[in-house]
């Protein structure tokens, strides 16, 4: 009972956008792993339920996400990855997400993108992040952990299979998603790295991706991926669409995305999709959070361009 | 003008930029140690590779301006901040007669004390028997000059540039990168105006925002005033067309006006597969957006017609 009430405490303390203690991300990344390691490759995913895309540190937005969609546990969500990196809010973002997964296991389903990665982290902002706001590396180092141990993929009622990047040309079968052994970083190619890396092309077969990871797929990996899956829909996130979601080859693909005016400077809106308990689809956009709901204005965040 | 801090602020922004990417090995240049110091933080990929595009773009136009004439020209970087391109020109043998930087007086003030200060950057300086002349503010040698003015006021331009010695008779370059964007459309196109009367073989580089009427322009307009830099001039930038007719309504004879991801595909490509593998982009898009939203504009004026229209990316 203690335990839960501290870790209510720790979610007020989250959703207000301030860290909590060292030694409290200690704990709840152990108690996060207990909970993760359970889980497939390939997490099973009931219907209703809200798919999310990128977040990518931008705390507000997300927290405007959660305005849009309903709260926590009342809203089922799934979450495709990307949750650190390039925003602001990078720590904040992670650690509230994963608190409410510890504390409502079933009503919130985190995967890994490509940024849940130790080698990513260190180019595009979390380590740094990390590094100022707790004076150390060593809750990046807990965070990273806890990366490895995010399921891949997701499959909602068994029909709509979720997966931050893509497809792979190792992978024909959701089965051999579920024999990779993901408890490790991110590798540089092969299946576990092409599921985070890869995205749709209009093109037949595979093609070479211009991020130096993962693969393009053409409309016929994606009609064969579904037959042999019994697929109805493959749902990702990872690129950024200018009007929040985008489908591919017909209605075979969507890129849903999270992340309203992206780094704080893209001018796009995001998008999430409700699946009701038929598998229904419905799209909410939303907008960046207001300026005035952000933190201070030392806080503003100065996004880079060309000057 | 209180606007103006803002607008000098953004040249250490730049400086620290092409600093942070030199340093990763983007592009090469052995002095901008010496004016700007080392990054404190991380810059995207996409910012180095966008920097990248423009130091090797324009600095390619300007090598074929100065291959052509010879050398027997002259260069004037309106606004030219912390630039090293005199520097690097100088250390491929390519010197023009002159070679004119201007800019605010706090900026020039402070690029002269660092020339002043680093033996590497004042060594270029001095060639045989000729004397630096220098105050606080400006400097004036055999071939390179650096003076202050505010480029809205013709008049002071015009009086520096003659301080400097230029010679209106000979095939002049104006240079300016991301500058014109921060002065008021009527006050440019006098500027440019101008420079067409009063040059009658010359050529003009101008690097800046295009295509700034949609989602992306609008929110850098807004973020970029929130730092106190305001984008008067940001009408000019609404399409490649408004680019290139500022230049053509205003006495230029031709040019050509290609946003920066037409650029990126002209500039030699083997360098640009080099420099794409020092660093990962994860997402090719922010990249694309940035470049689609900035452009190289050349113009020509070639009343001796010394084929100032063949210069060109390819």
């Amino acid at each position: 009972m203690g335990d839960m009430s501290d870790l209510d405490r720790q979610i007020e303390q989250l959703q207000r956008c301030e860290v909590i203690k060292e030694s409290e991300v200690k704990a709840l990344c152990a108690k996060a792993r207990e909970i993760l390691v359970e889980e497939g490759n390939v997490q099973s995913v009931d219907a209703p339920v809200t798919v999310c895309g990128d977040i990518h540190g931008q705390f507000y937005d997300l927290k405007e996400l959660f305005k849009v969609g309903g709260k926590v546990p009342e809203t089922n969500y799934l979450f495709m990855g990307d949750f650190v990196d390039r925003g602001f809010y990078s720590v904040e973002t992670f650690l509230l997400l994963l608190a409410l997964k510890v504390r409502y296991p079933d009503r919130i389903t985190l995967i890994r993108g490509n940024h849940e990665s130790r080698q990513i982290t260190q180019v595009y902002g979390f380590y740094d992040e990390c590094l100022r706001k707790y004076g150390s590396i060593t809750v990046w180092r807990y965070c990273t952990e806890i990366f490895d141990y995010l399921s891949l993929s997701a499959i909602v009622d068994g029909k709509i299979f979720c997966v931050h990047g893509g497809l792979s040309p190792s992978i024909t079968s959701l089965d051999q998603i579920r024999q990779i052994d993901r408890k490790q970083e991110v590798p540089h190619d092969g299946p576990m790295c092409d599921l985070l890396w890869s995205d749709p092309e209009d093109m037949q077969g595979w093609g070479v991706s211009p991020r130096g990871a993962g693969y393009l797929f053409g409309s016929d990996v994606v009609n064969s991926f579904c037959q042999e899956n019994e697929v109805d829909l493959i749902c990702r996130a990872h690129q950024l669409v200018m009007e929040g979601y985008k489908w591919h080859f017909g209605e075979m693909v969507l890129t849903v995305w999270s992340a309203p005016n992206y780094c704080y400077r893209c001018g796009n809106v995001a998008a999430i999709l409700e699946l009701d308990e038929n598998l229904k689809r419905d799209f909410t956009i939303f907008e960046a959070a207001p300026q005035e709901s952000r933190g201070i204005p030392s806080k503003k965040p100065q996004p880079d361009y060309f000057l | 003008m209180s606007t103006d801090d803002g607008v000098m602020g953004t040249n250490d922004d730049a400086a620290s930029c092409k600093r942070y990417a030199v340093d990763k090995g983007y592009w090469s240049d052995p002095f901008i140690s010496s004016m700007v110091p080392k990054s404190s933080t991380k810059k995207a990929p996409e910012i180095s590779r966008g920097y990248y595009a423009r130091v090797i773009s324009t600095q390619l136009l300007v090598e074929k301006f100065l291959r052509l004439t010879q050398c027997n020209s002259q260069v004037v970087n309106l606004g030219a901040g912390f630039d090293t391109l005199f520097w690097k020109l100088h250390q491929a043998g390519l010197v023009p007669k002159s070679f004119v930087e201007i800019d605010f007086e706090q900026v020039t003030t402070r690029k002269c004390h660092f020339i002043k200060s680093k033996q590497q950057l004042l060594q270029a300086l001095s060639g045989e028997d000729s004397d630096i002349m220098m105050n606080k503010a400006e400097l004036h040698s055999a071939n390179y000059h650096l003076v202050s003015a505010n480029l809205r006021n013709i008049g002071a331009l015009e009086s520096k540039l003659s301080a400097s010695g230029i010679d209106r008779a000979l095939p002049t370059l104006f240079l300016s990168e991301c500058v014109l964007v921060y002065i008021e459309v009527d006050t440019t196109e006098k500027l440019i105006k101008w420079i067409a009367d009063s040059f009658p073989t010359s050529f003009f580089i101008n690097y800046e925002q295009v295509n700034m009427t949609d989602a992306f322009g609008q929110v850098m307009i807004e973020n970029l005033k929130a730092r106190d830099c305001v984008l008067s001039g940001v009408s000019a930038c609404s399409s490649l067309t408004t680019q290139m007719n500022r230049f053509l309504n205003n006495g230029w004879t031709g040019g050509d006006a290609l946003d920066m991801s037409v650029v990126y595909r002209y500039i030699p490509q083997e360098d640009v597969h080099r420099m794409e593998r020092l660093e990962l982009l994860d997402e090719r898009e922010l990249l694309d957006q940035l470049l689609r939203h900035y452009c190289l504009v050349w113009a020509y004026k070639d009343i001796s017609n010394i084929g100032l229209h063949t210069i060109s990316l390819s």
